[in-house]
């Protein structure tokens, strides 16, 4: 949370705010807050919980956002090396409201979590591979993906999730063309 | 009592004023902070009466009895209830009751929920059931015999369907379990076609976590909220040494420091600046002894203890002889593992004063939230009725979440600065508090006659404690326990054979090791069984006998259920032939966990000389663990415990170093990933004339060995050293 002094101070010394658009919508960073990584700013600053902290080191992917569509750690991203970017959370995956992204509807048709908490960041990850590769190998999932840790060990799953939304997402695609 | 609101405002001017203070809590906190036992009210049959409604609209809540870390026991419960009302199990709300909403629950661990849950859960959901046909048959005139099940509601031949809805009023009624007959429940009646027992439900609460809701602990925001740290020395107990905080009142967004004693807490305004006045803390610990793998490894070694005579605690003694005719005689030794569950541990406790009474709220992912609450109560010197746990999500638990501990630094923090605060463990914190599963030495040796019929069996070993281990108990009771309670049962578990012998004796020492273990992920079912059928295993090798037929041969009578999951693993892996290249193998195990879980597994892998790898190609299991109520869930089980069982064999050591556990995040501790996972073929044996037994820590204690008894079959070596590494296979074997 900002305090009231924070935002005063900056208004007195007219310090430029540092912006950047989360989920298509632009925020401000300010304060004690521009000396954060991404991850604790989305979480803390902006109470978008949906991305999860895992490791802080960059080891396990549970923190994974996309910024300007390349999926990132947000854990090791400071914030301040990424103004004017574009974020995308887990929380900015559904475009629909009624409707789940395809890929969190695989998840769950899938049952894909147990415990759940890497799942952001799995999620995120996936359509990192399937925004740029619509028809992956299972060899390009296992690449792809490697990096997100879940210890639950429901890899098996992911992958079916991801090559069931991959399918999903090219029927889309070809009703769109 | 000191009053907070003062010293929050006193706390909040000094920091608006630039400046700095050193808090000394004004209560002290006290020295014996550390759990005195789990919560263990476990349900008898009217337990759960207090868990179901069927509110006015005819809608079915239940109030969750087991702590959710991925286990989705309370589907399966729902599944039940939804089973005896004849309901959808997905028109059932489902609560998550606080600590100050229901009688203190039994702590959720050991797989116990479907095993010690099932039943009270029908029998509740039964019993309303009966009481609402009643009803029915009462407004009706007729007889109860005459009300016919139907969704939802009852039929009566020639009226219309009443529903739930219909039968329920605004008045308050609790049903007498007491004098009441057991209803028939629909659940446990074999001949029954179920509609929801035995489906694959979906899990509840799956579109929270892949829409990223708040659902963990960590998530949880209140105004004002500060975030708070407590520096962790190498092993509990050690004493402070040295401590200079003089440089961090320059950190942007530092609060405060609390001390006392050997408790140090930060406390700060953003978890950035958090981590950066932690590094800058100079810090050093005195150890109450020194931590080395030697020491460890000499602590342990099981032919330095078998050399001064029998070993003190003996789980089976028949006709024992020591100078047997042994045809195998092998040395094991099982590294020490730690739960790594994905979300490191984080509480938010918050200290609220309302008529003049403090009370805290503490929100947190733990297996036991009543113990959690008696403990904070105890060590900030509270009521209990003062605390109240919310319990969330558990972001993974595998036993590592049974202590009062993050929410102790939540707690301590909360009380010295009298803000809400949330401490958020980094993953270097959860490496070094994690009370990690001991590591182990064996020696175990087999004989057996031409025919391949067992004929002696002697299998020793050494473990750290695993329930009565280091401050998992307060220092006056532990040496109490550790002498009165007739050996530490986490330390046997999995140590009694399945198969018969006439001449058996297993006998275990208990090592005090100077590291903090507990428990983890089937207790030493997992080192045990490992030694066991890897022994096994290379006995049928080296009489020429097919491991199956060996181990079939001699599974007695009472393991009918174990020999059939391994002949139903057997044909699984038979579908698919193995290569005939060289650096191929197939191996099979079997295991039984806590006398009513039964699996086989079966591994497929082979030797890649150019990635220098050893690569699991394909794992098989049959599991029997009586009826599957989620037949879904339990192979959910089944896959992750096969994922652990790799990690076990092939990955997983906590290294210790200079004086302290050295593994400290995901670079130096090895946990599996999607391409160490091969094809898995999974089968449930579904029993449902038998009563569930639990399922979360099966198939693991047989995982490990099958790919042991694989690597042997594709290099003819037998590694007795866990993790197994390439290089193992190099530096005994040729290329």
């Amino acid at each position: 949370m900002v305090s009231l002094l924070e935002r005063i101070s900056d208004l007195i010394f007219n310090k430029p705010n540092m912006n950047l658009f989360v989920n298509g919508t632009e925020r401000v960073v300010t304060g004690v807050w521009e000396e954060e990584t991404l991850l604790s700013v989305l979480r803390e600053y902006f109470g978008l919980i949906g991305t999860r902290f895992g490791c802080g080191k960059g080891l396990c992917g549970s923190c994974t956002v996309h910024v300007d569509g390349e999926p990132v750690r947000s854990c090791i991203t400071p914030i301040n090396n990424i103004a004017g970017t574009s974020v995308l959370t887990i929380e900015g995956l559904q475009q629909d409201n009624e409707k789940l992204h395809p890929l969190q509807q695989a998840w769950i048709d899938e049952r894909v979590p147990q415990c759940g908490y890497c799942h952001s960041g799995q999620i995120m990850q996936a359509w990192g591979l399937l925004s740029k590769t619509r028809n992956p190998t299972e060899e390009q999932i296992n690449t792809f993906m490697d990096s997100i840790l879940c210890r639950c060990g429901t890899y098996d799953r992911i992958k079916k999730a991801i090559l069931r939304a991959a399918v999903i997402l090219q029927q889309s695609s070809d009703i769109n063309a | 009592m000191p009053d907070v609101s003062r010293r929050s405002f006193l706390k909040a001017t000094a920091w608006i004023a630039g400046g700095i203070t050193i808090a000394f809590s004004a209560r002290s906190i006290k020295e014996k902070s550390v759990s005195v036992g789990p919560t263990l009210e476990f349900p008898n049959a009217d337990s759960g009466k207090g868990w179901l409604q069927v509110r006015p609209d005819g809608k079915v809540h239940m109030l969750c009895p087991r702590m959710e870390m991925g286990q989705n026991a309370n589907t399966g419960l729902a599944q039940i209830v939804a089973e005896e009302l004849n309901i959808r199990v997905q028109d059932i709300t489902l609560h998550y009751p606080t600590t100050s909403e229901t009688a203190p629950i039994g702590f959720t661990a050991g797989s116990l929920s479907m095993m010690l849950f099932s039943k009270p859960v029908a029998i509740a959901a039964a019993s309303m059931r009966e009481n609402l046909r009643c009803r029915a048959a009462k407004i009706n005139k007729i007889s109860v015999d005459e009300v016919i099940d139907t969704e939802g509601g009852f039929v009566i031949l020639g009226s219309p369907r009443i529903g739930y809805q219909d039968l329920v009023t605004d008045e308050s009624i609790e049903l007498d379990f007491e004098n009441s007959v057991i209803p028939t429940l629909y659940t446990f009646d074999p001949r029954r076609i179920k509609k929801q027992v035995g489906q694959e439900a979906e899990p509840r609460g799956i579109k929270d976590l892949v829409t990223g809701a708040p659902v963990f602990s960590g998530d949880i925001q209140l105004p004002g909220m500060l975030y708070g740290r407590v520096i962790k020395p190498p092993v509990r107990k050690a004493r402070l040494k040295k401590l200079n905080f003089s440089t961090v009142q320059n950190i942007i967004g530092f609060f405060d420091i609390v001390r006392d004693g050997d408790f140090v807490g930060v406390v700060c305004r953003t978890p950035g600046s958090l981590d950066k006045v932690v590094r800058s803390v100079i810090i050093e610990w005195e150890l109450p002894e020194p931590i080395n793998q030697e020491k460890i490894n000499q602590l342990l070694d099981i032919n330095v203890a078998l050399q001064r005579g029998d070993l003190p605690s003996t789980l089976q003694d028949e006709n024992h002889n020591p100078i047997a005719n042994w045809d195998v005689d092998l040395e094991f030794a099982v590294q020490l593992q730690t739960h790594a569950m994905q979300e490191p541990r984080a509480a938010v406790a918050h200290i609220e004063k309302i008529n003049d009474i403090e009370r805290i709220n503490i929100w947190t992912g733990t297996q036991d939230p009543w113990a959690i609450k008696r403990h904070c109560a105890d060590d900030i010197g509270f009521r209990e009725d003062q605390v109240e746990v919310h319990p969330m999500r558990m972001g993974g638990g595998f036993g590592g979440r049974e202590h009062y501990e993050v929410e102790q630094d939540a707690a301590r923090l909360a009380l010295a600065t009298g803000l809400p605060i949330k401490v958020q463990w980094t993953r270097e914190d959860e490496f070094r508090v994690a009370r990690n599963r001991s590591p182990s030495s064996h020696r175990m040796r087999l004989a057996c006659d031409h025919k391949g019929v067992l004929s002696n069996w002697w299998h020793a070993y050494a473990s750290g404690y695993v329930f009565y281990s280091r401050s998992r108990l307060p220092d006056w009771l532990l040496p109490f326990k550790r002498s009165t309670a007739g050996g530490d049962f986490g330390v046997s578990r999995g140590a009694h054979p399945a198969y018969k012998s006439p001449s058996i004796r297993v006998e275990y020492k208990e090592v005090d090791l100077p590291i903090d273990l507990g428990v983890w992920r089937s207790l030493n079912g997992a080192p045990n069984t490992f030694v066991i059928e890897s022994t096994m295993d290379e006995l049928a090798r080296q009489k020429s006998i097919d491991p199956v037929r060996f181990k079939l041969m001699n599974i007695p009578d009472s393991m009918a259920r174990l020999g059939n999951c391994l002949k139903r693993v057997e044909t699984i892996a038979n579908r698919k032939s193995l290569p005939t290249k060289s650096g191929y193998g197939r191996g099979f195990a079997c295991g039984v966990y806590e006398k009513n879980s039964f699996v086989a597994v079966s591994v497929d892998l082979h030797i890649d000389h150019e990635a220098r790898k050893i690569c699991i190609d394909r794992m098989c299991c049959a599991q029997d663990v009586g009826m599957a109520i989620n037949p879904d869930q339990l192979r959910a089980q089944i896959e992750s415990n096969l994922v652990w069982s790799i990690g076990m064999a092939l990955m997983e050591k906590v290294e210790i170093g200079d004086g302290q556990i050295a593994s400290n995040n995901f670079h130096n501790y090895m946990i599996p990933r999607m391409s160490d996972i091969p094809s898995l073929d999974i089968d449930i044996i579904d029993n449902p004339a038998i009563h569930p037994s639990g399922a979360g820590e099966v198939a693991l204690i047989a995982g490990s060995p099958a790919i042991a008894n694989a690597i042997r079959d594709a290099t003819g070596l037998r590694l007795t050293r866990l993790p197994i590494k390439y290089t193992d296979i190099t530096a005994l074997g040729s290329l």
